[in-house]
């Protein structure tokens, strides 16, 4: 276990983990990730995690309306204007379909912001800590940098126990 | 993030999360595909062999083969467009809208939910192109520079504003579905010990992970998708009944017709999602994880959503009436509520303003065969709405000169039937290789809700 690079607390409780969490911030231990079976909100706000995803698909939905709205000046107006009824070529009913692509460029955008963030595509090799964590475990993976001395690792494990893992297991992934 | 008081337990038998993910997988990891699934795979294809015949007819030898006439020019096809795109609306309201408020009952229904939405979306896409006749010409309906001036498409038409409503809502929702079902699959992954399985499992899933950046990540954008399409479910089915409110048709040209059409969706798709999870629930004995209270939680938004649509048929009537209007007169007393018609318009108000005021009676909610039949009840009424709308205004019109009946042919039934066949097989493929509910999100709600925990007072 000691030739190994990683440190993983294997809990079967989400709020053990969460607590377990909180134990090993509050004693300076840099926690790596939590691979959890389902989202654990209170894990994200006690390592700082922060997304900006809201923040870009409100850029792709803006420029989707604006894209859109360029689109349909330019057909309706500017290359082939057709005067019927003598209603105005640049009209407010463009609304709808400016409304509609919006959403359609927010979405497809938002998805590929995912993918790409998180690095996915179809067919990636993919190499868990503990397979278990995609069906009823959560774990807390803790690197294991080259200043830590064996008492350190001890120290942790024995921390990781005794807030409530069910097993302490070493890594390489 | 506030907190919904729960509706009692919503996954019963004290489950563990292990438990969870053995139960959705197990049916689809089981290599032996049950005898049912046969059964109506074939049935299912029989219907959908029909329905080619009769898109094939409608293709080779044209729009003649349906029994439009120059009166009633949108029939059946139109009829059933609207029924599918209906049907479509309850994935998605009952998805997102419940997510956006935070219901969690939402859970056990939503992934299979989501499913027929898609399917129903692409049955209904089908009649919109069918009914061009000329279907090698159906990208004309596409904005693209061409040879034709360039010819624009006119974006002030509803007629347009479907097809992109329509492709919008589809592509949305699947790829909403989707994400949903990444994480899922990765379970699937973990767990099969198929190496083809695994491979495939593992494509689809995308290399899921769950990390705690990637949870973070993909709860983000999962709500955001939702959140963008949540509109969507009130624009596509408001477009679609502007196609109709825009034509000056007496009994069409009317300002109700976007809510009016907007609550019918709901009402059908949630009647389908009744139908449908009664089955499933009971041919996959998840009776632990769809429960008696999911389907009472689903009854009770049927019997006001059927009390909306009550006011709104009486407003209809009240309307025709003060607005003094000779022709509206006409189309609501003496063409719909009575005359060659009115057992279409009568099967409609009983089926769905007056039989789902049964769903008052806790002991109607509670006898599942009876909820079966009110949702299927549904289905039919809602169906007859439709049938209502379109030919009893159509085959009446202005002049009585122009009035002229109309009834389907073998070929425009056989495509309805086809479209039958063809959501029926979408639904299997669904059951035997998808996992039918959200083994994550149900995991996420097992603990607070439903499992049974050393300390007592954890439970509300």
């Amino acid at each position: 276990m000691n030739n190994q690079n990683q440190i993983l607390g294997v809990f079967d409780d989400p709020d053990v983990v969460t607590d377990a969490v909180k134990v090993l911030l509050k004693n300076d231990i840099k926690i790596k990730d939590v691979f959890s079976p389902f989202p654990l909100e209170h894990v994200w706000d006690l390592l700082k995690l922060k997304t900006r995803i809201p923040y870009a698909t409100f850029i792709y939905g803006a420029v989707g309306t604006g894209s859109v709205f360029a689109f349909l000046y330019w057909t309706s107006v500017i290359s082939y204007p057709l005067t019927f009824g003598g209603k105005p070529h640049n009209s407010l009913s463009f609304v709808v379909i400016m409304f509609v692509l919006t959403i359609l460029s927010g979405v497809i955008f938002t998805l590929a912001t995912l993918l790409i963030r998180e690095k996915m595509w179809p067919g990636k090799k993919v190499e868990l800590p503990d397979s278990r964590s995609m069906d009823d475990k959560f774990v807390i993976v803790i690197e294991k940098s080259k200043e830590m001395d064996d008492a350190t690792v001890k120290k942790i494990d024995e921390l990781l126990m005794k807030s409530g893992a069910v097993e302490v297991n070493g890594s390489n992934v | 993030m506030y907190n919904i008081k729960v509706r009692g337990v919503l996954i019963e038998g004290n489950k563990r999360y292990h438990d969870i993910t053995r139960d959705v997988t197990n049916p689809i990891l089981a290599d032996k595909t049950p005898l049912w699934w046969w059964i109506t795979a074939f049935f299912a294809s029989v219907m959908l062999v029909w329905g080619i015949w009769g898109f094939y007819n409608t293709i080779t030898v044209g729009v003649g083969t349906w029994g439009l006439n120059n009166s009633v020019s949108w029939g059946w096809a139109i009829i059933n467009f609207v029924w599918w795109i209906g049907i479509g609306h309850a994935g998605t309201a009952f998805s997102i809208f419940l997510l956006v408020l935070h219901q969690k009952w939402r859970t056990s229904i939503n992934r299979a939910a989501e499913a027929m939405t898609i399917f129903a979306v692409m049955a209904a896409g089908m009649f919109p192109l069918i009914h061009m006749g000329r279907i090698w010409n159906g990208f004309f309906v596409f904005p693209y520079p061409n040879t034709r001036g360039p010819l624009w498409d006119n974006f002030n038409s509803p007629l347009f504003w479907d097809v992109m409503a329509i492709s919008t809502y589809l592509t949305a929702s699947f790829l909403f579905w989707y994400v949903g079902m990444m994480p899922d699959f990765a379970t699937i992954r973990e767990r099969t010990t198929s190496k083809i399985k695994k491979k495939i499992y593992n494509i689809l899933s995308f290399g899921w992970v769950g990390s705690a950046r990637g949870w973070l990540r993909f709860e983000s954008a999962a709500l955001l998708m939702g959140g963008l399409t949540a509109p969507l479910v009130v624009s596509v089915h408001s477009i679609v009944a502007t196609d109709f409110a825009a034509g000056v048709v007496p009994g069409w040209h009317s300002t109700i017709f976007p809510p009016f059409f907007v609550v019918g969706a709901i009402f059908s798709g949630f009647a389908m999602v009744l139908t449908m999870m009664i089955i499933v629930r009971k041919v996959y004995k998840y009776e632990e994880y769809v429960t008696q209270r999911h389907l009472d939680a689903i009854a009770r938004v049927l019997t006001f959503v059927s009390l909306i649509m009550g006011v709104a048929y009486i407003s209809e009537i009240f309307i025709a009436w003060y607005s003094d209007s000779p022709y509206e007169m006409f189309v609501f007393f003496k063409n719909r509520t009575v005359g060659e018609y009115a057992y279409s318009y009568w099967a409609m108000i009983t089926f769905n303003a007056i039989i789902p005021q049964l769903f008052w009676f806790k002991k109607i909610r509670s006898n599942i065969t009876i909820v079966f039949i009110i949702s299927i009840f549904i289905n039919i009424g809602m169906w007859y709405e439709r049938f209502v709308i379109v030919v009893t205004s159509l085959s009446k019109t202005w002049l009585p000169s122009t009035w002229h009946g109309y009834s389907p042919t073998a070929t425009e039934i056989a495509i309805y039937v086809g479209t039958i066949g063809f959501f029926l097989l979408g639904i299997l493929a669904f059951l035997r290789f998808l996992p039918i509910m959200a083994i994550s999100e149900l995991k996420g709600i097992n603990k607070e809700t439903s499992m049974i925990t050393e300390k007592p007072e954890d439970h509300e």
